[in-house]
């Protein structure tokens, strides 16, 4: 007992001693570091949204087999993007993949991604990109479900408006309570889209600003940490949205069925992306690890272990045949991805401002 | 303590190598990202325009749920100083029975909180919650969904947030001199005359540090009004978290930040303005140590210890039921329904076998630790000037302190990125973007506020005439800095320390943006493996990560702070002259019983 009294005491004492605690310890510090570059010898890092359920870990297995040595820093898209950008006059990835076109677009406007194509990029539809800096890896419909237990084809809802027109729907579906997600931010794409009108507030007619009006009005609210399946097994709501990934898993946890609309318009499809970092200094190998990420072969790979739906038509063959179907049925919903992507930041504030209660 | 002029202060060399080495430290990391980060927000094309402003006050929104912040902050500032008065009386100043036990219970906060104590509770008084089950069965007729709102909010952050009083309010108590109260009663007072004019005024300076707190939990309350709240009570904080991610609506988040910093700096004016120019320490030339009164009203004998159980089970409850739950799968967590045959190990192994394993715990304590320890170190000294000297100098110096109450933790990172992306002279030409002293800087640089108040509070109750009598007798500065002082507010050092150490280890705000990629801390790995769109398995590896954490923060609890209070006591008695030692009351922050050794740990949030 005395030892351990004694070597805390010490280690406060040294602490204080140490030149005044915090004042000159921390520059003594700095300057080794500074000394020392910041990302050790050939390890390339990685920024990505797309970590979650083990993903990072199989990424990182997968790209040391081929002979990459990569660390991921997972980070939620808006962070990472936010991140990206931050750190553009001295970077620290070197690589970027998950995050979605808009995202990939705002950092791109911030001049932090350097040009490349890599070499799979006659396999992907160049238009899912922008076929410059950013290039297409997995597609994501975000899709409107609802309990097929409780609700039959014929009565569920036919699309979004029909949510708070209809009474039979009204405080049955969920809705958001921010709009920080891609998903809620790519829903709201989708509405407002058909309502491009260059003389209304932010290119949005009044029309379509009503509608986001009595999405808030008749929704009811998500509750943080409960999932929306846990809402529906629960009864307390019948529907709501969430991205085509996510279904089978949920519904297996939670006991439920559920089946999604595919309005007349089509649905939003977000994209992820893989982009070079501007001002790497592993460019080559940054360069290498992308042609191995999106390359069919790996792409296939990653999307039989996670059930997505690879953009690279060879790679596609590998998926599962369920999820290939689906999106092989689905109609996208035309999006003009540069007016959202100039807008989504007004839009999200006059939301948040105006409309949510 | 009258005020000092400027001149003579700095005459004293102690003074003038602490002075330097804070300005520039406040120069360099408290003032300068800052101004940067607020530059690039209220002026991105370098002209002002008052955007923010307008559309924040034309929203209704905006401004209803900023009034719910400011109301929350007020109402808990003062529900959480009843209760936690309430509580820290019965473990430490009436004799109760069983108020070891019952301190165990109250105890219960220091180690867990944020969204799963809310969830914890919402386990409870929900509208699927246990007693509000037994409650419908009572009452047929009753709204099973009556705890939410206002109401709920304030009860479930209320007792969230006691782990303040229970540290440091209980410690100035257990420092009072005794023979003030027995004379007290000599004199004819009753308990609660005592109470009033003797017990509560010496624990003034303590209670204005844990007010203006419950002050700043309240206005910046997150996850309680998200879980609980309902409808009707939003607070501000989503809100400015959702805008600080959107560059172009950032500006918003950063005059939203200020508002609330201001409040928070009025409040603190106002707390500084009360505090000054009182005595907060016994006079007498013998004091002796406090004992336990009895309550002579047997009426409100019972009363009292009926209370005491009543709160004890509303503290421990919801850990029981955490724990528990951490062992379901997240289906039947999120659902609210528990069996015991679904309880397995299955969220521990996955948690615990990933391939990160326990690097990212080892990195976070290592960065935690050395934070808390600079914060206090450091501090120690500045906390003691701006206590013994009261000029603008001194004023103008804690102020710039407090800024990093001010702004979010991801403003506070994303103005060092700005700053220090390049060569800086104000830190010797070095990058510091991608290093690993980064993230310390910042961890450091957060906990600044905390510190101050805290260890400001404990030299204020010390008796200055210790150091006067060191002093005439010869001592130096640093001589009574170490001998007399250090060892008199050492324990309350010691658990600021701690607490500081709890709340760093799960950070994500900052660690997301400041993080050396290759030395990862553990708030980024919970944020990866709870985040996935709250799925299910994320949610339950929230509740194990929870009860991973109060296991670490519970034994860092007993080893420093349980440990450092009978170190405190033993040392003092030998450290100070005998004279002193007797005129010498404990400090605030000064466990002398050893009786909470015991005790557990936890983080302020």
């Amino acid at each position: 007992m005395r030892k351990l009294q004694t070597l805390v005491a010490a280690a406060v004492a040294v602490t204080l001693l140490a030149g005044c605690g915090g004042g000159t310890s921390v520059p003594a510090a700095s300057g080794e570091a500074s000394s020392a570059p910041a990302t050790s010898g050939d390890t390339l890092v990685v920024y990505t949204n797309s970590n979650g359920e083990g993903r990072g870990e199989w990424v990182t297995a997968k790209a040391a087999e081929a002979g990459f040595k990569i660390e991921i820093v997972g980070a939620g898209g808006a962070d990472a993007t936010n991140k990206l950008i931050a750190e553009k006059n001295n970077p620290i990835a070197d690589v970027a993949f998950g995050l979605n076109n808009m995202y990939f677009s705002q950092i791109k406007a911030e001049d932090a991604l350097e040009p490349y194509e890599p070499s799979w990029a006659g396999e992907v539809e160049e238009d899912l990109g922008d076929g410059e800096t950013y290039w297409p890896l997995v597609k994501q419909a975000i899709l409107l479900g609802y309990n097929s237990d409780k609700i039959s084809e014929d009565k569920a809802p036919q699309d979004w408006t029909d949510l708070w027109t209809k009474d039979e729907f009204k405080a049955r579906y969920e809705r958001v309570t921010g709009l920080g997600t891609a998903t809620a931010q790519l829903v709201f794409a989708g509405i407002l889209s058909r309502y491009r009108d260059d003389s209304g507030d932010l290119g949005i007619s009044d029309e379509g600003w009503k509608q986001v009006e009595q999405y808030f009005q008749n929704g009811s609210p998500a509750v943080a940490k409960t999932d929306l399946f846990a809402r529906i097994a629960s009864g307390e709501v019948d529907m709501g949205q969430m991205p085509s990934s996510i279904i089978a898993e949920r519904e297996k946890s939670f006991n439920v069925n559920v089946e999604t609309v595919i309005p007349s318009v089509g649905v939003p499809l977000a994209v992820e992306q893989i982009a070079l970092v501007k001002g790497t200094e592993k460019k080559e190998q940054a360069q290498k690890f992308i042609d191995w990420f999106g390359s069919a072969e790996t792409q296939g790979e990653f999307a039989k272990q996670f059930n997505s739906m690879p953009v690279n038509k060879e790679a596609g063959t590998q998926a599962n045949p369920e999820v290939v179907d689906f999106f092989a049925d689905l109609k996208q919903q035309d999006i003009d991805w540069d007016f959202v992507q100039e807008n989504m930041g007004a839009w999200v504030e006059k939301i948040e401002l105006e409309y949510m209660t | 303590m009258s005020s000092t002029p400027v001149r003579r202060m700095a005459r004293s060399p102690f003074v003038l190598v602490v002075g330097v080495v804070l300005t520039w430290f406040i120069a360099a990391f408290l003032v300068w990202p800052n101004i940067n980060v607020l530059m690039a927000t209220f002026f991105p094309d370098g002209s002002f325009s008052g955007r923010a402003a307008e559309k924040l006050f034309s929203s209704q929104r905006a401004m209803k749920a900023l009034g719910n912040s400011f109301l929350l902050a007020v109402a808990l500032s003062i529900t959480v100083n009843v209760v936690g008065i309430f509580i820290v009386l019965v473990t430490y100043y009436f004799r109760i029975r069983g108020s070891r036990i019952l301190f165990l219970g109250y105890a219960s906060t220091f180690i867990y909180g944020g969204i799963v104590l809310a969830a914890g509770y919402k386990f409870i008084y929900g509208d699927k919650g246990i007693v509000t089950s037994l409650l419908v069965l009572v009452f047929p007729g009753m709204d099973p969904a009556w705890f939410s709102g206002f109401f709920a909010v304030l009860v479930v952050m209320t007792f969230a947030t006691t782990t303040n009083h229970m540290l440091f309010v209980a410690n100035a108590l257990k420092g009072i001199d005794y023979q003030t109260v027995e004379a007290a009663k000599n004199l004819g007072a009753s308990t609660w005359t005592i109470l009033r004019r003797v017990v509560l005024p010496m624990l003034k300076p303590t209670l204005f540090a844990v007010t203006i707190l419950s002050f700043l939990t309240g206005l910046g309350a997150l996850s309680a009004p998200q879980v609980l709240g309902g409808r009707d009570f939003q607070t501000i904080t989503p809100m400015i978290l959702t805008f600080t991610n959107s560059p172009t609506s950032r500006d918003l988040a950063a005059l939203l930040a200020v508002i609330l910093g201001l409040a928070t700096v009025l409040m603190l004016a106002v707390m500084t303005r009360l505090e000054k120019g009182g005595t907060y320490f016994s006079v007498s030339k013998v004091s002796s140590e406090l004992q336990k009164q009895d309550i002579t009203n047997p009426v409100a004998n019972i009363a009292v210890h009926a209370a005491a159980y009543l709160l004890f089970a509303v503290y421990t409850l919801p850990v029981v039921l955490i724990v528990l739950y951490s062992f379901a799968d997240g289906a039947a967590i999120q659902t609210g329904q528990l069996s015991l045959s679904s309880l397995t190990l299955d969220n521990y192994v996955r948690v615990l076998t990933q391939q990160s394993g326990l690097r990212p715990f080892l990195v976070s304590v290592v960065y935690s630790a050395l934070a808390a320890l600079i914060a206090v170190g450091g501090l120690l000294f500045v906390a003691r000037l701006l206590q013994k000297y009261r000029n603008w100098v001194a004023s103008l110096f804690e102020y710039l302190l407090h800024i990093p109450w001010i702004l979010p933790s991801a403003l506070l990172a994303l103005g060092l990125i700005i700053s220090y992306d390049r060569p800086n002279p104000i830190v010797g030409g070095a990058v510091l973007t991608g290093t690993t002293v980064i993230l310390l800087i910042a961890f450091v640089t957060v906990k600044i506020p905390f510190t101050l108040r805290m260890l400001k509070a404990s030299f204020a109750s010390v008796n200055a005439s210790l150091e006067e009598a060191a002093a005439i007798m010869g001592a130096r500065t640093l001589y009574v800095f170490r001998r007399i002082l250090l060892p008199l507010v050492l324990p309350a050092a010691a658990a600021i320390t701690a607490l500081n150490f709890n709340s760093l280890l799960d950070d994500y705000d900052t660690a997301i943006f400041l993080a050396h990629p290759l030395v990862q801390p553990l708030g980024l790995v919970i944020k990866a493996n709870t985040d996935g769109a709250e799925g299910v398995d994320g949610v339950a590896n929230t509740f194990v990560y929870t009860v991973l954490l109060m296991v670490i923060t519970g034994i860092t609890m007993y080893l420093v702070y349980g440990r450092a209070g009978r170190r405190g006591s033993r040392k003092r008695r030998a450290a100070v002259p005998p004279v002193a030692a007797a005129a010498a009351p404990p400090p605030a922050g000064a466990s002398i019983s050893g009786e909470d050794s015991k005790l557990p740990a936890a983080p302020v949030r």
